[in-house]
């Protein structure tokens, strides 16, 4: 008969590398639930600043959400509501956060910029937010789109709108036609005409002409 | 009043150039396009095709078969525009404008569109811009203006500054509309786009869309016409999508709007300047014939025999309230001349002149028996402040204004196209609006001794009207003499009537 093997007791400090110590063990399992946390905390955060009801805490913004809640993102027949962060935040944690990060500039000039609240600044000062805007979705390739429409899957009412989209539309992204479909109209760079949208907005408020320029030479 | 020598040989050199203006000036409908066939066929207006083939595909078919596919004009070679363009909008990558206006047809039609330029057709809307309001606002309200005045005249184009157009005032395809551009008139007005069919612009259905109901009934007359029965019977003889279509000789089977107005015929060439061969001012209370100015600069006027002739040279006010150097000015002779040459591809000049006479005495007849003595009681009525100056907020406003605009003009537009019904109805209608209204409101507003010395002056003292002053002479045309007047019994009248009434 054999003698019993003797085992060597089990120990967690043998089965690791002998600098990862007790210490450092501690720190990396409270490191990772932290890190856990963090990403869950970021996830839960990019949730709740991309919501219709955060964005809209600063009184300009309800100023753009107003043609939105009478528009098709809003209040579509299939009942998936688009809310702000859908088209305006990137998916995934990583591009949310940082898509965030640089809207904090928004946050700033709320803050200590123009008075963006007034009905008047806030219009005279939207094509440029709308141009860029576009640009910002033609980089991505209108990504966020895509999180929902699926250029193969959009059979419209009329037979043609598939074959549209399938062929002649095959190589454009979303937004290079679509456009102007939930905020004020606002025409393109190329054709925009900053008198005449000036000229449409004083009328729109009742001020007297010129009042525009001065606004926004301020 | 003997012309001088000079008077004379400048008037004959006027002549003789308006004769050559009206005969030989133009060429006939297909204008042959004078630009380089390389300015257009754009690469870019390619791609519109195969995606407007699918989202639009009615209107693609149409231009599929028109001319201009046929010729390789593409969407973009008629919508293009720049950047800078008031109505430009970028629209999958091109900068287009929805609007494509005489400007820009004229690039290539530019015969047509020096024609169109300053005709009667371009001055629809500026002509009662500010009169329309009061009609349509009054009766209706802002929309009646942009869903029918308009619709017709002309809508002045607004741009918004977001850059849509103005929902009021478009779409609309009125003959004098202000377009985004500058220019005045709608092509697509008489040629329905996109097909922009030869054949359909020479139908009468192009001109009646407008010249129809009740003050402008040239439907109706024309319908009621031997011009307009004929057509009805030989519509399949027109020959209406031959290239060229000249009166007597591509066709003969009868004449359309087109033929008359502006068609070429024998000699003459056509025109798309519309209103050239009317001598009359036949929608106003008093109908004046009117000369033609033609100004240096291609634009045009027209004024009255009872205005100052203006000379050759000479600078007078043009339409637009600018100074224009007249060019030439044709006299309403010549343009009645004009006309009736068109008329001599079926009748002979005889037949053809005493047309013309018939249709003038009854221009006459309306002028001095009823439009001037409407016209100075109405006067009268606003010197005394008898009526308010707001229009038609009396009744006598409103018959009066139906008295020479719906009416009397229905009367004089059918004597001018021959229709005898028509013509009939008219003059009917002016005469019992006029006696069986007008008088009476006349009254009602003045008061009867105002009233009654009103109308005496201006209706009773006028040999037109005399036979109101004989009462006691008698017709049995409404049962006079006949019944209770010759003492027969109450009974035998009542039966009569009642049996009248079976």
């Amino acid at each position: 008969m054999k003698a019993p093997v003797k085992r060597k007791p089990m120990k967690i400090n043998n089965l690791l590398p002998a600098f990862i110590t007790r210490h450092v063990l501690f720190a990396l399992i409270i490191g990772g639930v932290a890190g856990i946390g963090f990403i869950l905390f970021l996830t839960e955060f990019d949730h709740f600043t991309s919501s219709e009801e955060f964005c809209t805490t600063c009184h300009s913004m309800e100023l753009a959400a107003e043609p939105y809640r009478n528009s098709p993102h809003y209040k579509p027949a299939s009942g998936v509501r688009a809310s702000c962060g859908d088209c305006h935040v990137s998916e995934g944690v990583f591009a949310a956060t940082w898509d965030h990060f640089i809207g904090t500039k928004d946050l700033i000039r709320q803050l200590f910029g123009e008075n963006y609240d007034d009905p008047v600044v806030n219009a005279l000062h939207l094509p440029e937010a709308a141009f860029a805007a576009r640009e910002w979705f033609k980089k991505r390739d209108s990504a966020t789109c895509k999180r929902c429409h699926v250029k193969e899957a959009i059979f419209g009412e009329r037979p043609d709108t598939q074959q549209i989209h399938l062929e002649d539309a095959k190589e454009k992204s979303c937004i290079e036609c679509h456009y102007n479909l939930v905020h004020r109209h606002v025409p393109d760079k190329k054709t925009f005409k900053r008198e005449a949208w000036n000229s449409m907005i004083e009328e729109e408020f009742g001020l007297e002409k010129g009042t525009a320029k001065k606004l926004l030479g301020k | 009043m003997k012309p001088s020598r000079q008077t004379s040989f400048s008037t004959l050199i006027i002549i003789g150039s308006l004769l050559s203006m009206l005969l030989f000036s133009t060429t006939v409908f297909a204008a042959k396009v004078t630009l380089d066939p390389e300015s257009w066929g754009s690469e870019e207006g390619k791609a519109c095709i195969d995606c407007h083939s699918k989202s639009s595909a009615g209107l693609t078919h149409q231009w599929k078969n028109s001319a201009h596919a046929q010729a390789n004009v593409n969407c973009l070679d008629c919508h293009q525009a720049y950047e800078d363009d008031v109505d430009a909008i970028e629209h999958e990558g091109s900068v287009i404008a929805t609007i494509v206006s005489p400007k820009d047809c004229g690039r290539c039609h530019e015969t047509e569109l020096k024609q169109q330029q300053g005709s009667v057709h371009t001055q629809a809307l500026s002509i009662i811009e500010n009169r329309m309001p009061a009609l349509a606002e009054h009766f209706g309200s802002p929309t009646i203006n942009d869903a029918g005045c308009a619709k017709c005249h002309g809508s002045k184009v607004l741009v918004r500054g977001d850059g849509t157009l103005d929902p009021a005032t478009w779409p609309n395809s009125g003959i004098g509309r202000i377009n985004p551009d500058g220019s005045v008139g709608s092509c697509s007005a008489c040629h329905g786009r996109h097909q922009f069919s030869k054949a359909q612009a020479r139908e009468p259905a192009a001109c009646v869309y407008c010249h129809s109901g009740p003050d402008s009934p040239d439907k109706e007359i024309y319908a009621t016409s031997k011009h307009g029965m004929m057509y009805e019977a030989h519509k399949g003889e027109m020959n209406m999508d031959s290239d060229q279509w000249v009166a007597g000789k591509d066709y003969s089977a009868a004449p359309t709007c087109v033929t008359c107005h502006m068609g070429a015929a024998g000699k003459m060439k056509s025109n798309h300047d519309v209103g050239m061969r009317d001598s009359w001012n036949l929608n106003a209370v008093v109908s004046e014939q009117q000369y033609l100015v033609i100004f240096e600069d291609g634009s045009k006027r027209e004024l009255s025999t009872s205005d100052p002739l203006p000379r050759k040279g000479e600078s007078i006010s043009k339409l637009d309230g600018s100074m224009g150097k007249v060019k030439a000015v044709a006299s309403p002779k010549r343009r009645r001349q004009a006309m009736t040459s068109v008329c001599l591809e079926c009748h002979s000049k005889g037949f053809a002149n005493n047309a013309m006479q018939q249709f003038d005495n009854v221009v006459e007849l309306f002028n001095e028996k009823y439009g001037k003595p409407a016209q100075a009681i109405m006067q009268e009525l606003y010197s005394e402040k008898v009526l308010t100056p707001l229009p038609f907020d009396e009744p006598v406003e409103i018959t009066y204004w139906k008295l020479w605009h719906n009416s009397g003009t229905l009367a004089r537009h059918a004597a001018a196209m021959t229709s005898p019904s028509m013509t009939w109805k008219g003059m009917n209608d002016v005469g019992s609006d006029f006696y069986g209204k007008f008088l009476g409101q006349v009254r009602d507003a003045a008061g009867k001794e105002r009233g009654d010395a009103l109308i005496k002056k201006h209706v009773n003292d006028s040999e037109h009207h005399d036979w109101l002053n004989h009462p006691g002479k008698a017709n049995p045309i409404l049962g006079f003499g006949k019944g209770k007047n010759e003492g027969e019994s109450e009974s035998e009248g009542a039966g009569e009537e009642k049996a009248n009434e079976d």
